[in-house]
């Protein structure tokens, strides 16, 4: 009885094969839409998250309390060497760095110029995830050496074997100067950096601002990325002396970054929402004409002793047939389509003003080249999801109306 | 009973009679003006100050020598402690120079870090190099008594489109409407920024002044700024070239 069910269902779908096909292809093309929005998102979603929780936030931070409100150069983590080992041999931790950020005054000449001097372990983030990332090895300043931000270069007129005076307030209170020469100009992918950053060699930074085996920050970058902060975050607050300091996720960090990703997110389910009611109403369309259409032959059935119930059935099924079948098209098309971005990358910089900047930027990080949007299995369930039941509740009312034909009047119509 | 509570008042207002007819001389606010712009003022002077900087961590102590010229002209030369000794600040105009001996450089303060902290302290870069004239920038009024009943309260809103930090300033000011008690710095918004005040009347080299003057910032809890005078010299000799680049890094 339910072979014989949608093997009507079936052929009847097979009837009409115009209107068929134009049903399967209104689902197709928006199950395709909603997988290459997904896999746009996906592609997206991470590359910002990795932009973001990037070289300069990391996935987790230690300072000492207060730090980050107030920024006074006193506020440190003592014993900065001891704690980076115990960290970096925590096993959810991939790489940590000790950092001072120390607001100075440096001039080239007499002019003094609002910069921040980040002492950092130059040699250590130039790995993958580190501040200098990708810096080459001879790129690595001298000792008494400093790398200055290209914008920050640029418009002090700063060139290469320049020395440069540093002056700033030291962590015990006193002045803070000396003198260290340009061995590079740095530019990265973040503007800060390029704008008001003068790195050194943490060991320096040390010495000029009279913080000895202190930082202000140490930088933590977890193996299960910025989606496990929090278990970081527990394993980081076992290190010795963690407890009198403060250890953060990038996302308390910076709530406004993981906000802006949920709005992200809530957008994409909105566009979902709206691509989904355009498929069902092709379902309820479809599925109107077809009832409406075979008023004569419907009839026919009831009058030959097939049961309403069944009638309701077949119209069901052809219904369930046609949205799942649509959708299947569109998950193979769409899959193909983000599979094909996935391979050759998207890269929106192309789609800006070519002279205005070759980055996009967004909270002071520059997105720099493509992203690559992927898909998971979840990504395709919503759709088969709503698509079978879009399809059942649109079905429904023709299925009702057929049940409660008259087979003489609907014959004879 | 009720000849005791009479006695009582009788001899409550006797005792208050005094303070009565003093408050009610009113001080005479032009007066009051140029006092309290001219306090401290000198065609040249040279002075010995100690500064105490407090944060909720450490206390550290600096002295230096201060001599300043009219109105704009000031040099300060730090003598400890021996890490910062010979750091000197050059002020000419609204301009504001930092000499660093150690590595024999002088820095010019930018504008943008006017606002920021002069040598750790809470004094800013710019106090250093504002000249507040309550004359020419201010319009003062006696409010009335002070809070606490002593002395005076006298306000000085800064005039309608006066570049400046401070919208309103407020003075208590003594009995007798001669020195500073206490200063309120209201910022552009109103709200009470920092509180200074004026302490340890003494006279030198002639002139009655308050010779401690504690500031205290009131955005961060804590921080204290003391400055005390150890030396003052009002009519001293002090040349012009006293306040040149050259100078400053001549002189070590």
């Amino acid at each position: 009885m339910l072979g014989s069910t949608a093997r009507l269902a079936w052929r009847n779908l097979g009837r009409n094969r115009r209107r068929t096909a134009l049903a399967l292809a209104a689902i197709a093309v928006a199950q395709t839409a909603v997988l290459a929005m997904d896999g746009l998102m996906n592609g997206w979603g991470d590359s910002m998250l990795d932009t973001l929780t990037g070289p300069l936030m990391g996935h987790a931070q230690i300072h000492a309390p207060e730090w980050r409100e107030e920024r006074a150069p006193d506020l440190v983590i003592d014993g900065v060497g001891e704690m980076l080992d115990e960290v970096r041999a925590l096993p959810t931790v991939q790489d940590a760095y000790a950092r001072i950020y120390a607001p100075a005054l440096v001039a080239r000449e007499v002019d003094g110029h609002a910069v921040i001097v980040a002492g950092i372990d130059i040699a250590a983030e130039r790995s993958s995830g580190g501040l200098l990332e990708g810096l080459p090895e001879a790129g690595i300043p001298t000792e008494r050496g400093a790398l200055v931000g290209s914008s920050l270069a640029r418009e002090v007129g700063i060139e290469v074997g320049d020395e440069l005076a540093v002056l700033g307030q030291g962590a015990d209170g006193s002045m803070a100067n000396d003198l260290v020469t340009v061995t590079g100009i740095l530019e990265t992918p973040i503007d800060m950096i390029n704008r008001t950053g003068i790195v050194v060699h943490l060991a320096l930074a040390q010495e000029i601002f009279a913080m000895p085996d202190q930082a202000h920050e140490i930088n933590v970058r977890g193996i299960g990325g910025a989606d496990d902060a929090a278990a970081l975050v527990a394993a980081l607050g076992g290190v010795d002396g963690a407890d009198q300091l403060e250890v953060l996720p990038w996302d308390e960090l910076a709530p406004e970054l993981s906000q802006m990703l949920d709005i992200t997110e809530i957008y994409g389910l909105v566009v979902l929402f709206i691509v989904f009611i355009a498929a069902a109403a092709g379902v309820a369309n479809t599925m109107l004409m077809a009832t409406f259409e075979r008023r004569r032959e419907l009839g026919m059935l009831l009058s030959l002793g097939t049961t309403p119930a069944r009638l309701v059935r077949i119209v069901l099924t052809e219904a369930v047939v046609l949205g799942l079948l649509g959708v299947l098209i569109g998950t193979f098309l769409g899959g193909l389509l983000v599979f094909y971005q996935n391979q050759t990358g998207i890269d929106f910089t192309q789609w800006g003003d070519q002279e205005a900047s070759v980055d996009m930027a967004i909270y002071g990080v520059n997105f720099s080249g493509a992203i690559y949007p992927y898909l998971s299995v979840s990504d395709c369930v919503p759709g088969f999801v709503g698509v079978v039941v879009v399809s059942v509740l649109a079905a429904l009312w023709p299925a009702a109306v057929a049940a409660r034909l008259e087979p003489v009047e609907a014959m004879r119509g | 009973m009720r000849a005791l509570m009479a006695f009582t008042c009788a001899a409550c207002i006797g005792l208050a009679a005094p303070t009565i007819t003093e408050a009610q001389e009113r001080p005479n606010l032009t007066q009051l003006t140029e006092i309290l712009d001219d306090l401290y003022s000198s065609e040249a002077s040279i002075a010995r100050i100690e500064m105490t900087v407090t944060t909720p961590r450490r206390t550290r102590t600096m002295r230096m020598r201060v001599w300043t010229r009219g109105e704009d002209r000031a040099l300060i030369l730090i003598e400890s402690p021996s890490r910062e000794r010979g750091t000197a600040t050059l002020r000419r105009d609204r301009n504001l120079w930092n000499y660093l001996p150690r590595i024999s450089r002088t820095i010019r303060v930018p504008p943008s870090m006017m606002l920021s902290s002069w040598m750790g302290s809470d004094l800013t870069n710019d106090d250093l190099t504002q000249s507040t004239s309550y004359r020419n920038d201010f319009d003062g009024q006696v409010v009335g008594r002070a809070e606490n009943g002593r002395g005076w309260l006298i306000r000085y809103d800064a005039h309608e489109g006066t570049v400046g930090l401070w919208r309103r300033i407020e003075y208590v000011v003594n009995e007798a409407g001669t020195l500073p008690v206490l200063a309120r710095y209201y910022d552009r918004r109103m709200r009470l920024a920092r509180v200074m005040r004026f302490e340890d009347v003494r006279e030198m080299d002639g002139r009655r002044i308050p010779t401690r003057l504690v500031l205290e910032p009131r955005d961060r809890e804590g921080h204290r700024t003391e400055m005390r005078y150890v030396e003052m010299d009002f009519d001293a000799n002090v040349s012009e070239s006293t306040f040149s680049l050259t100078q400053l890094e001549r002189r070590r």
